[in-house]
């Protein structure tokens, strides 16, 4: 292993939800033109049954959705994800900002909405519907958190610290649309909803992490996968993996690039295994 | 733990509102200083309860070197003055690529975000209300060029920085790591604690009968952090070593850490695992200890579950009352503590501490300091959401 690198999980399931669908087969081949000049392509409110959600944020519904859209795609029981073996790292660079705002302009100031506000209400909400209590860490910023909590959960995986990890991503925009108008510049377009996560389990091979400052974020565009999906910040790595995996992709051999406010991540996951479909690279 | 694995605290540098140099902030905790005062910074009227532990003001900064308006960032930059005085003003590494910089906070840039949607819709201030915007200013401060993450577990933010810093140190994604949190006072957590009903309007009685809610603070907290090896290569002085950490999700409330406190549990077994020590190892436990009626109790019962007999005879304290509850600056300042515990052989008491509550019976420490040098210290924090980490740290 070289510095920086560490055991490669493998990718046992993803599950995605996106502005644009459920699943990789709901992106479009043009997010730009699929958007027809919507700034904000929603995810919507899930429709999770049970009386708990009730005033659970959005972000949150979204972030329990996208697990079970992973298990169902796995065949995985929910009941064995219970207990401390599971970890699960949470990454997102807003979806915090529509509870942070409600708060802030008083239309969700009573006494259950504050907790809400905090980054940790969905992979909380997640933990409490899974009765996960295994290691717990939560990344802020763009694609390269999601990059750093992919790099973690192999860590974790590696070291047997836990026997599965789950790595979410949510991001929503809907309600801070006018904010994000004020920013244009900043970021792409449309801005896409998601919520998107994986579910690893230990695996051999190597994956390689670093990240560093970059002056002139490069290979921003380099698999192309902004083309499709939008702007979606920490859920775009997740999609990729998705994406690959939607392609048969076995074993893995991926590169993903994330770029975020002035920060460049890296990740090289190349998983070994039993030739049990088309070897694939999505860069 | 294996030499490889060992992770150096080289130094540390702070800003709380009883100190803002490791030496102000150690004498004012064996002194017994509170930082609890009205807050000054902002309105308060509408609150049922006004006072934190305000930072009056920042005796780093003189006025022609501010540099950001963002007082989280204001904070952290103090905080690293400190921490790179105490290295001689050297280059963190040769590389900077290779230095980390790892932040634990509750509240980011929350801030900013009160001031963007006010009166000021500059978009740099919406841009500085992004949780990781703080983070950034300081890497900039500070020429770290490497991995540059943020993380928010809540209030235990700055012990899960921590340990994420130390596994980068071990991964070989970095040569130096700068962790730490911080958080800083404003209208947005003073209300939301206010409407919870979370603050007492008397004192914070850490594990006293008495004991009726906590009260926040603001502050920063930073250690810089490096592999053992590489530390003794250059030699020089430590302050310590972090040997074990972990982190664990509680599962069962939003807002409520879990009656049973399982989450803590399994953190502070993970964090004992990795260190590779037992509970005869550990001789002191800085507490979470936020002076609300149910932390208090699960913190005691998960420490004799975890500890047994021991339990009983690790001296236990909480410095909450001393600063208020720094959120993500926290559990960062009480690894500090714990290390500078053993370098002057003194254990901080527990503020407010006067009558022991009978379902907090471990020999917690009141009154006043207690002479004793734990080597093996255990540090435990609790946040929102059900975060729950825990450190284990060795004195050098």
């Amino acid at each position: 292993m070289s510095p920086g690198s560490v055991a490669a999980p493998r990718l046992r399931a993803t599950g995605l939800l996106s502005g644009w669908g459920r699943g990789v087969a709901a992106l479009p081949h043009d997010a730009g033109a699929a958007a027809a000049g919507r700034a904000v392509v929603s995810a919507g409110r899930p429709a999770l049954a049970g009386d708990r959600f009730r005033r659970v944020t959005r972000e949150c519904l979204l972030g329990v959705a996208a697990v079970e859209e992973a298990l169902e795609e796995a065949g995985f029981p929910r009941a064995l994800l219970a207990g401390s073996r599971t970890a699960l790292l949470y990454a997102t660079a807003s979806a915090y900002g529509a509870s942070n705002r409600a708060f802030i302009e008083g239309t969700g100031a009573t006494t259950l909405h504050f907790p809400y506000t905090a980054p940790s209400a969905v992979p909380a909400e997640v933990a409490i519907e899974f009765g996960i209590t295994g290691p717990y860490v939560i990344f802020l910023g763009g694609a390269p958190a999601t990059l750093s909590a992919l790099w973690y959960a192999a860590t974790l995986l590696a070291s047997s610290t836990c026997d599965r990890a789950l790595v979410l991503a949510v991001e929503t925009f809907e309600e801070c649309a006018d904010l994000y108008a004020r920013g244009r510049w900043l970021v792409g377009r449309p801005l896409v909803e998601g919520a998107v996560c994986a579910l690893l389990e230990p695996g051999a091979g190597e994956l390689s992490y670093s990240e560093g400052r970059c002056r002139r974020p490069a290979r921003r565009a380099a698999t192309g996968i902004e083309r499709r999906l939008g702007e979606a910040f920490a859920c775009t790595p997740l999609v990729e993996l998705s994406v690959a995996r939607a392609a048969g992709a076995a074993p893995l051999d991926l590169l993903l690039f994330g770029v975020w406010r002035g920060s460049e991540a890296a990740l090289r996951w190349v998983e070994m295994g039993p030739w049990n479909g088309k070897k694939s690279s999505t860069s | 733990v294996a030499d490889a694995d060992r992770i150096a605290i080289v130094t540390a540098g702070v800003v709380t509102p009883i100190g803002q140099d490791l030496d102000a902030f150690w004498s004012a905790l064996v002194t017994g200083a509170s930082g609890i005062s009205r807050i000054e910074r902002f309105p308060v009227d509408d609150l049922r309860v006004a006072r934190a532990g305000e930072i009056k003001k920042l005796v780093r900064e003189r006025g022609d070197e501010v540099l950001t308006d963002c007082r989280a960032s204001r904070l952290l930059i103090a905080a690293a003055d400190e921490l790179v005085t105490h290295v001689g003003g050297r280059p963190l590494a040769p590389d900077p690529r290779r230095v980390a910089l790892v932040l634990g906070t509750a509240l980011g840039g929350v801030e900013e975000g009160e001031r963007a949607l006010g009166c000021d819709r500059r978009p740099s201030s919406l841009a500085g209300a992004l949780y990781d915007s703080p983070a950034r200013t300081l890497a900039d401060w500070l020429g770290a060029e490497g991995p540059l993450l943020t993380i928010s577990t809540a209030c235990a933010s700055g012990a899960t920085a921590l340990g994420v810093a130390a596994d980068l140190l071990r991964n070989g994604a970095a040569d130096v790591a700068v962790a730490g949190g911080y958080d800083v006072l404003c209208r947005f957590v003073m209300k939301g604690f206010d409407v919870l009903r979370s603050l007492t309007r008397d004192e914070v009685r850490p594990f006293d009968r008495r004991r009726s809610g906590l009260l926040l603070g603001e502050g920063a907290g930073l250690v810089l952090m490096e592999r053992e090896r590489d530390a003794a290569a250059r030699g020089g002085d430590r302050l310590g070593h972090l040997l074990g950490h972990a982190s664990a999700s509680d599962g069962s409330h939003i807002a409520a850490p879990d009656p049973n406190g399982r989450g803590l549990e399994v953190s502070i077994r993970g964090a004992m695992r990795q260190a590779g020590i037992s509970p005869e190892e550990i001789e002191f436990d800085s507490a979470h200890g936020t002076g609300t009626p149910l932390n208090d109790k699960i913190e005691t019962a998960v420490l004799k579950r975890v500890l047994g007999r021991r339990a009983y005879a690790v001296p236990v304290n909480s410095t909450k009352a001393h600063t208020g509850h720094t959120m993500g600056a926290a559990a960062t300042l009480e690894a500090i503590m714990c290390l500078l515990a053993w370098r002057h052989g003194q254990i901080p008491h527990t503020l407010n501490l006067e009558q022991p509550d009978p379902d907090c019976d471990l020999d917690f420490v009141s009154g006043e300091p207690r002479p004793c040098r734990p080597r093996i210290s255990l540090s435990t924090s609790l946040g929102f959401g059900g975060s729950n980490a825990a450190l284990i740290l060795e004195g050098a």
